[in-house]
């Protein structure tokens, strides 16, 4: 009964890879349909959006609306244009990830590589917690109770470093700025990027750390030559989720800076900035059908931005994650 | 040919990893190391009046840092001095955070317990104005609206975050790679633009005026990634064998499912939904562009303006008085218990697992 | 043993998983009411073709197959026939243990009949008849509603053989059953396993060749080697195959050459 033979053909059977009884195939038929549903969400969004923003993006043109820096509804004819709040939206999330970055790798590190258990512990559930706090909650925070103590760190940042173009501040208003923006934008996402680069770490082969140590290494070296190369993707692809999370930041935002469609290019300190999201919810209220139009292609461009960025980000994650499948 | 299936665990050499290596001459050097830098930097303010932040980056952060370098040379060579320096930085930038979250939550819980009171909590907003004293009016209707909202939103929710999990667990569907993506994706969707988009579907396109059900609509793509995501992961923590044991005693897929996986999961649900509900019990924007405002008790969401905790706060603070913004500060305190009980709910229900796994 | 009848019998059985052919061109028949054990090293395919027997190894999404596995003379891989209907008929216990762990023990007992829809009018009955096969019920029969987990290793094994028994299954098949039990433990598991032999066709895995010797009428050597499919090197009456095999590979196996 030895092999020979190897090339004889054999013809395969067709296997149950559909559930056979009829309670089943409504049991699978339901969850595809549910997770479906993510797409149609996705999809509804788009197409409810689009139809909604295509008379601004007639009226306005969609170059100038992207890039140009008027809005004034009551002008004739009405100008609806984002460039600023886009480029603040920007700045105001670049600030916020330079800021987080730092903070949570290092919470990371703490966690995983530093801390013994109980205080490992500990310290994620301060991160959860700290991720749990709704954003309204950081916003009344960040304008009572934070942004005068900023204001006097960018009183400070002005004063000895104010000859760098992006400290200087020729009005002496240090609050309502990008940089306060960007500080609480950072409390914001210091967990999403935290937490997942902390299961990165957790995830990573201790065996290469240890054989790192048992060469020689030492902590320094380990983590410089080890273990961030390693986790270099997945810390990465935290970022840009973090960034998204930013770039969509609505209301803690909205209290801590003062939206202007006077272009702020990086004079951090100024109390001018710009923000998508927030612009939307502060000018909804009073806006009249061509104003709600020009916000629709607003949280449109919006949307777009984050949906690309989300998707880069979930991409590099799950490719560094291949333990998930 | 029996198996061998316990193998003693070879000791590891101490020197295996240098974290846990730790003399009592280090111990003393690190903690010389940690208290010196200090008292120079507190000595220096009281002494000068020098502004907190100033002193912590002109005179602790460079003696913490020399210091630090100091006891890297002492304790492992040359090396030691970046040693010393990654030390500081992640212990200087972790306790980063927890300086900032200490502070959030305290000045919540101090501003706004003396907001606190029953009438607070149980009286409605009507008759209200701005700069009423704080005896009169409440939160009450915008609690009992923001459980409304989110209560109907978890009802949708939840069953199609479960089947979405059910569907990356359990079956051998071909999208599961997109579906997860998507999730992804929508986890980092702006809640505003939910918001634009649920106007624009119902309100802009006059099918209702804002009322409770079109707010409930809008949550349900923020709170369905994590639904999902953490009912995939509880899933996925059950066993295979037990699946499969199920399977070859000649169970349907479904029965398997209900009788068998579930049940073993059943705390992880619990906390995905708790987590879930957490996640938009605070959300703001959304709200504000759906439900309105309202300063009456409105129990009936398919009709009419809905006040919620989110949106009251957003408009007292926007008021701008002294007297709003303590009610603003009362709010916030609302919010935060309540995500702490749901927080803390959803650890124990987590815990429970955990030890029923053991 | 011309006049044997045989319950279950795999024609030409092939197994692929993706494009790598794990087993070809199996044939055993499996003689009514006796015990036949599969032997063979690690990686042989003996494992995935007891799951061929029950169709469980479809569950894993890449699977193919090819042949026939005849029950009563009947294709279980026939057109309209539904696997989950074929584990009915054919029970199987695992390597580990897997009671489940939110139900009580003689929850676990009828867990069988509430996963597959049925009513049974007489529960206590089957639950103690049940357990009783699988020679676990003077163990049990004063704790009947404690979790199924509250039991020792062994004892969740014979647990998990009752679950089986209470589906009235004419073959069981046991896929190393005992190599996740200390000596105690399996050998209360083989004298089950003896007890059950006059009344039902049992197939086993085993990686233990003292365990097929002490229990299988019949043995079947699967081996797969320099990297091809899995094959039945040789299947016999059990004294035959370990006293006397015809084939080399077979004396070198059993004597502990390789493996």
């Amino acid at each position: 009964m030895s092999v020979n033979a190897p090339s004889e053909k054999i013809e395969r059977r067709k296997l149950a890879t559909k559930p056979f009884a009829r309670a089943d195939r409504i049991f699978f038929a339901v969850s595809t349909a549910a997770a479906y549903s993510s797409f149609v969400i996705i999809a509804l969004i788009l197409i409810f959006l689009v139809g909604r923003a295509i008379p601004a993006f007639q009226t306005q043109g969609i170059i100038d609306f992207a890039f140009g820096s008027t809005w004034d509804s009551a002008a004739t004819p009405a100008t609806f244009q984002l460039g600023p709040m886009l480029w603040g939206s920007i700045l105001i999330s670049l600030i916020g990830v330079v800021i987080a970055v730092p903070l949570a790798i290092s919470i990371a590190y703490f966690i995983e590589f530093m801390a013994h258990k109980t205080l490992a512990k500990i310290v994620t559930t301060i991160v959860d917690l700290l991720a749990a706090i709704p954003s309204i909650v950081l916003g009344l925070w960040g304008a009572f109770v934070f942004s005068p103590i900023a204001a006097g760190w960018a009183k400070m940042l002005n004063q000895s470093m104010g000859w760098i173009p992006i400290f200087d501040n020729p009005e002496q208003n240090f609050l309502r700025s990008p940089f306060i923006a960007g500080i609480v934008v950072a409390v914001m996402i210091v967990p999403i990027i935290a937490s997942i680069t902390r299961e990165i770490f957790s995830q990573m082969d201790r065996d290469i750390i240890n054989a790192s140590l048992a060469l020689g290494g030492n902590r320094e070296s380990t983590f410089r030559k080890v273990i961030l190369p390693t986790a270099a993707g997945g810390v990465i692809g935290g970022v840009l989720l973090g960034l998204g999370r930013a770039l969509g930041e609505t209301v803690a935002v909205l209290y801590v800076l003062n939206i202007s469609f006077d272009i702020n290019w990086g004079s951090v300190l100024q109390a001018k900035g710009g923000s998508v999201a927030s612009m939307i919810i502060s000018k909804f209220g009073e806006a009249n059908p061509d104003e709600i139009s020009a916000l629709m292609a607003a949280g449109l461009v919006l949307f777009v931005f984050t949906l690309i960025i989300n998707s880069i980000a979930s991409y590099i994650v799950a490719k560094a994650q291949p333990w998930r499948k | 040919m029996e198996k061998v299936t316990d193998l003693t665990p070879v000791a590891r050499p101490k020197t295996a990893a240098p974290w846990s290596r730790k003399s009592p001459q280090f111990v003393l050097y690190a903690s010389l190391a940690s208290i010196v830098p200090a008292a120079v930097a507190l000595g220096t303010i009281a002494l000068t009046g020098m502004d907190f932040m100033a002193a912590l980056f002109i005179v602790f952060l460079p003696l913490q840092i020399v210091a630090a370098a100091l006891v890297g040379i002492t304790v492992y060579g040359r090396r030691g001095i970046l040693e010393g320096l990654l030390v500081v930085a992640t212990i200087f930038l972790s306790s980063f955070v927890f300086v900032l979250l200490g502070s959030v939550i305290w000045s919540v819980i101090s501003n706004g317990f003396s907001a606190l009171s029953a009438s607070f909590i149980f009286q409605n907003n009507y008759y209200i104005q701005p700069k009423t004293s704080l005896e009169f009016g409440g939160v009450g209707h915008s609690i009992l609206g923001s459980l409304l909202i989110v209560g109907l939103s978890t009802i949708v929710t939840v069953p199609l975050g479960l089947a979405t999990a059910v569907y990356l667990t359990e079956t051998q569907g071909k999208s599961k790679g997109i579906i997860r993506t998507l999730l992804q994706a929508m986890s980092g969707l702006p809640s505003v633009v939910s918001g634009l988009f649920i106007y624009a579907m119902f309100i802009a396109s006059g099918i209702t005026t804002y009322a409770g059900w079109t707010g409930s609509l809008a949550l349900i793509p923020l709170m369905l990634p994590t639904v999902a995501r953490v009912t995939e992961e509880a899933l996925r923590l059950v066993p295979v064998e037990l699946r499969n044991g199920a399977l070859a005693l000649g169970a349907p897929a479904w029965r398997a499912f209900v009788q068998v996986t579930l049940p073993a999961a059943k705390s992880g649900i619990v906390t995905a939904i708790l987590l879930g509900v957490a996640r938009v019990i605070g959300e703001t924007a959304p709200l504000v562009l759906t439900t309105f405002a309202a300063d009456r008790t409105n129990l009936n969401p398919f009709e009419g303006a809905m006040g919620s905790l989110p949106t009251y706060l957003f408009n007292y603070i926007a008021f701008g008085f002294d007297e709003s913004i303590q009610r603003a500060w009362g709010a916030a305190l609302v919010i935060l218990i309540l995500v702490a009980i749901l927080f803390i709910s959803a650890r124990v229900a987590s815990r429970t697992r955990t030890k029923a796994r053991k | 043993m011309s006049n044997l009848t045989y319950h279950l019998r795999a024609e030409d059985v092939n197994v692929w998983f993706g494009e790598r052919h794990v087993l070809k061109n199996v044939n055993l028949a499996f003689p009514t009411n006796q015990v036949t054990a599969l032997i063979g090293p690690s990686g042989c395919g003996k494992s995935t073709f007891i799951r061929t027997l029950n169709r469980m190894h479809e569950l894993i999404p890449s699977a193919g197959f090819a042949g026939k596995v005849l029950l009563d003379d009947e294709d279980i891989y026939g057109d309209g026939i539904d696997p989950v209907k074929v584990r009915l008929n054919v029970g199987m216990v695992f390597q580990k243990p897997n009671p489940f762990p939110t139900m009580s023990i003689q929850e676990n007992v009828l867990s069988g009949l509430k996963l597959s829809g049925r009513k049974n009018a007489n529960n206590e009955e089957l639950v103690e008849t049940s357990l009783r096969r699988a020679s676990i019920w003077n163990e049990v029969k004063d704790r009947l509603n404690d979790p199924a987990l509250s039991l020792s290793g062994g004892q969740q094994q014979r647990l998990c053989i009752a679950r089986s028994l209470a589906m009235g299954p004419k073959v069981l098949l046991m896929d190393e059953p005992c190599s996740a039990l200390d000596p105690g433990s399996t050998r209360r598991v083989e004298e089950t396993i003896l007890e059950l032999a006059p009344e039902m066709t049992i197939v086993i895995v085993t990686h233990n060749m003292q365990q097929a010797q002490r229990v299988a009428d019949q043995t079947a050597f699967f081996l797969s080697e320099d990297g091809n499919p899995g094959h039945v090197v040789e299947f016999g009456a059990t004294e035959q195959v370990f006293e006397q095999p015809i084939d080399p590979r077979t004396n070198d196996y059993v004597n502990g050459h390789f493996g």
